[in-house]
C-alpha cells in the first residue's frame, strides 16, 4: 500500500482547505482569462514567473539532444514583461482577429496538489482543455497539462511557475495566441 | 500538357493574378510536377546532422524526405519509404541511427540507403536482390556554404547555378564568418488553412501589410513599445521609398531580397536588442574586410528578406530561416528555426532564439496575425464569383534606384516587386516544359556599376 503510494504521488498532499483553495484560484484564474480580464490575470501572477511550452520532441526514445544544434525549443518562454506585453496587445483594440471578439472556454480538471520542499510553494498539476470559437465557424480546442508551482503570499495564492504540455508535434491552428 | 494557360492566370504587364491559382486542385497538381519535382528545394543545414548517422526529416513538395549523413560522412536524401510495400521507414523527425528499419515487415536499411537486412531472406525469396531495392534516393543533393538542398531533377542547373547571384546576398548570412551560420534548435511546425504561396510572397516581399495586419503587436513590441521611435520597418512614410530613403526591394530572378539597408535596423523589433547590436558592430569590421563594405555596412544588421524560390525564406534581423510545405492546395506547413553565426556569444542567441519565439512561432504575436487573412484569401474562392476575382500587385511597378549589388532594384520596402518576381517565376517554371527552362535568361551583368 505505501509503496504504490510513493510511486503515484509527485509529493506529499496538501492538507484539503489548500487543496480545495488551489482549485478555486485555478478555476477562477480560467474564468478571468475567458472574461478577457487580463489585468485581473497579470495580478494573480508572481513577477518572478516563469511560463513555458515546450515542443515535444519526435525522437526515437533511444535519440536525446545531443552534439548536433538541434535541442528543445520553446513555444512559449515567458516572464512577466513578455506576459504583460502580449496582454497588452490583446487591449490594444488592433488585433483585427479578435474583432468580433473570439471566444475562449478554459476547463481545467484533474488538479492534483503537493507539497514541495519549501512550506508556502505548491506542486500542481492539471489537465485542461482550452476551446476557442470566432467568427461564423472558427472552432478549435487544444488539450494538455500544466505544472504549475503556486506560492501562498499574504496577497493569496500567486503562480510562480507553469508549464505548458500540448501533446502535437505540428501544431494544426492558425496561432497559439491565447494564455493556457 | 496542362489544361489551364499559365499565360493567362499571371499577367505580368498588370500586375494580377487569377485567384484560382490559390484554389483549384489540378492547378496545385501541376505545382507538384513542375515546381516541387524540378527546383532545388531546401533540405537542411550542416549543423542540424553533422555526425555520421545524424537524420532528419522533412519535405519536398508533399513528399516525406529522410535526410542522413551516411557512414562515410556524405550526406544523402531518401523518399521515406520501404521499397517492398511502401511503409515509412522512419516516424521520427531527427535523430542518429544506423538503420531505418520498417514497421510493416522488418526491411532494414543501412544510413546509406542500401537495403542491408530483410527478415527470414534466405528462407523466403529466391529472386530479391537487396543492391537494387535501396531506399529510392533524390536525384542530386547539393550543399552550399552549409545548407543542404536537394533536387528530383536528374537534369538542368546545378545548386550553384539556380542559386546564381542570390549568393551575393546569401554569403551575408552564410559566409559573415569562416564558421559561416548555424539553425538552432528544433523548429518550431504549424499547419495554417491557406494556400502555400501566400505566407512565401508574404514573407519576401510583403512590407506594406506589417504596420496594419499586425498593428496590435507592433504597438506593444520593440521599438514602438519602447519608445525608441517611430519609424520602423514599413510605419511611417520614410519606409515607401517615396523620398528614395534608401530601403529596397531587389529582382535576382528567379530569387527576390528586401532590405532596409541601414544596417542595424533588423533588431528594431527586439525588446532588448543592446547585446545584439554590440555584438553586431564588433564583428562588422571584420565582415567589411570579408565581404566589402556595401554587404558589410548596408546589408549586415538590415532587416533583410531573402526569397529562394519556391519556399524559403532566410530572414535576417529577425533571424529566422523559414521553409513553406505544402499540404494540398488548401493548407501548408510551415518550419521555422532560428539562426545565428556560429560564432555568436551565447547570451546572444539566447536573445534571438526567444525572439523568434515570441515573433513568429508558434505562438508568436506576428505569426498569429497572417494565418487568418492566408485562409480568408485562399478559401473565399470556394465561391464561383470570387473565383473569377484576381489579385492586384501593382504597387511601386516601374520604379527604379540605383544600387551597387547583383539585380534590379526598387525603392522602398513598401513595394510589391519581390511579390510580382515570385508570382513571374511561379508562371516560368508552370510554363517550362523541360527543366533547362526554370531559369529566366541571364540578364547583363551590371559591369559598370559592380565596378
Amino acid at each position: 500500500m505505501a509503496k504504490k503510494q510513493k510511486i503515484a504521488a509527485v509529493g506529499k498532499d496538501t492538507d484539503m482547505e489548500t487543496a480545495y483553495r488551489i482549485e478555486r484560484f485555478l478555476a477562477a484564474e480560467a474564468r478571468v482569462l475567458d472574461e478577457e480580464r487580463y489585468d485581473d490575470w497579470l495580478a494573480m501572477l508572481d513577477e518572478s514567473i516563469v511560463y513555458k511550452m515546450p515542443i515535444p520532441m519526435n525522437t526515437y526514445r533511444r535519440n536525446r539532444p545531443g552534439k548536433s544544434s538541434i535541442c528543445e525549443t520553446m513555444i512559449y518562454d515567458e516572464n512577466f514583461e513578455k506576459l504583460k506585453q502580449r496582454a497588452a496587445r490583446e487591449d490594444t483594440g488592433m488585433v483585427w482577429l479578435n474583432d468580433p471578439a473570439t471566444h475562449h472556454i478554459r476547463t481545467v480538471t484533474n488538479i492534483e496538489s503537493f507539497c514541495t520542499d519549501e512550506a508556502s510553494v505548491y506542486d500542481v498539476r492539471s489537465k485542461f482543455t482550452l476551446l476557442r470559437s470566432r467568427r461564423d465557424k472558427d472552432h478549435i480546442s487544444h488539450t494538455g497539462t500544466r505544472k504549475d508551482l503556486l506560492r501562498d503570499t499574504g496577497d493569496g495564492l500567486k503562480l510562480v511557475s507553469r508549464t505548458v504540455f500540448l501533446p502535437e508535434r505540428v501544431i494544426v491552428d492558425k496561432n497559439l495566441n491565447m494564455f493556457f | 500538357m496542362s489544361k489551364f494557360d499559365y499565360n493567362k492566370l499571371i499577367d505580368n504587364d498588370a500586375a494580377l493574378q487569377s485567384r484560382s491559382i490559390f484554389w483549384e486542385p489540378e492547378i496545385y497538381q501541376d505545382e507538384l510536377k513542375q515546381i516541387f519535382n524540378r527546383c532545388w528545394l531546401f533540405l537542411g543545414h550542416d549543423s542540424q546532422i553533422p555526425e555520421a548517422g545524424d537524420f532528419l526529416r522533412t519535405y519536398m513538395g508533399e513528399d516525406d524526405v529522410i535526410v542522413v549523413r551516411g557512414e562515410d560522412g556524405e550526406v544523402r536524401a531518401f523518399l521515406n519509404a520501404c521499397t517492398h510495400r511502401g511503409n515509412k521507414v522512419c516516424h521520427a523527425e531527427w535523430g542518429k541511427t544506423k538503420a531505418f528499419t520498417c514497421s510493416y515487415h522488418g526491411w532494414a536499411y543501412d544510413n546509406m540507403g542500401e537495403l542491408a537486412a530483410v527478415p527470414l531472406e534466405e528462407a523466403i525469396y529466391d529472386n530479391l536482390d537487396r543492391s537494387k531495392l535501396g531506399l529510392v534516393p533524390v536525384a542530386r543533393v547539393q550543399n552550399y556554404k552549409g545548407m543542404i538542398f536537394g533536387t528530383f531533377a536528374e537534369e538542368g542547373p546545378d545548386l550553384v547555378e539556380y542559386l546564381g547571384d542570390m549568393a551575393y546576398y546569401l554569403d551575408v548570412v552564410l559566409d559573415a564568418s569562416p564558421e559561416g551560420m548555424e539553425l538552432i534548435g528544433t523548429p518550431f511546425r504549424v499547419e495554417i488553412p491557406g494556400n502555400w504561396k501566400l505566407p512565401v510572397e508574404n514573407a519576401i516581399g510583403d512590407g506594406y501589410h506589417v504596420a496594419w495586419a499586425h498593428a496590435g503587436a507592433m504597438r506593444v513590441v520593440g521599438t514602438i513599445g519602447q519608445g525608441r521611435g517611430e519609424s520602423v520597418l514599413g510605419i511611417g512614410k520614410d519606409n515607401t521609398g517615396f523620398d528614395d530613403s534608401g530601403q529596397m526591394q531587389v529582382a535576382i530572378p528567379p530569387h527576390t531580397v528586401l532590405s532596409t539597408l541601414d544596417g542595424q535596423s533588423g533588431y528594431a523589433l527586439y525588446d532588448n536588442p543592446g547585446p545584439c547590436i554590440e555584438y553586431l558592430e564588433q564583428v562588422r569590421p571584420s565582415v567589411v574586410e570579408r565581404l566589402g563594405d556595401v554587404r558589410g555596412n548596408q546589408l549586415l544588421g538590415s532587416e533583410t528578406h531573402m526569397g529562394v524560390f519556391p519556399n524559403l525564406q532566410i530572414i535576417q534581423g529577425l533571424n529566422l530561416l523559414r521553409v513553406i510545405h505544402p499540404k494540398g492546395p488548401g493548407a501548408f506547413e510551415v518550419a521555422t528555426y532560428s539562426m545565428a553565426d556560429k560564432n555568436t556569444p551565447d547570451e546572444v542567441k539566447d536573445i534571438i532564439v526567444k525572439h523568434v519565439g515570441q515573433t513568429f512561432g508558434t505562438a508568436g504575436i506576428l505569426e498569429g496575425d497572417d494565418g487568418d487573412f492566408t485562409e480568408a484569401i485562399t478559401h473565399s474562392p470556394n465561391g464561383y464569383a470570387t473565383r473569377q476575382m484576381k489579385g492586384w500587385l501593382g504597387m511601386a511597378q516601374g520604379r527604379k534606384m540605383d544600387w551597387e549589388g547583383p539585380g534590379e532594384a526598387s525603392p522602398g520596402i513598401v513595394n510589391e516587386l519581390c511579390q510580382r518576381e515570385f508570382y513571374a517565376q511561379w508562371q516560368r517554371t508552370m510554363l517550362a516544359e523541360s527543366v533547362n527552362e526554370i531559369l529566366p535568361k541571364k540578364l547583363a551583368k551590371k559591369e559598370s556599376a559592380n565596378g
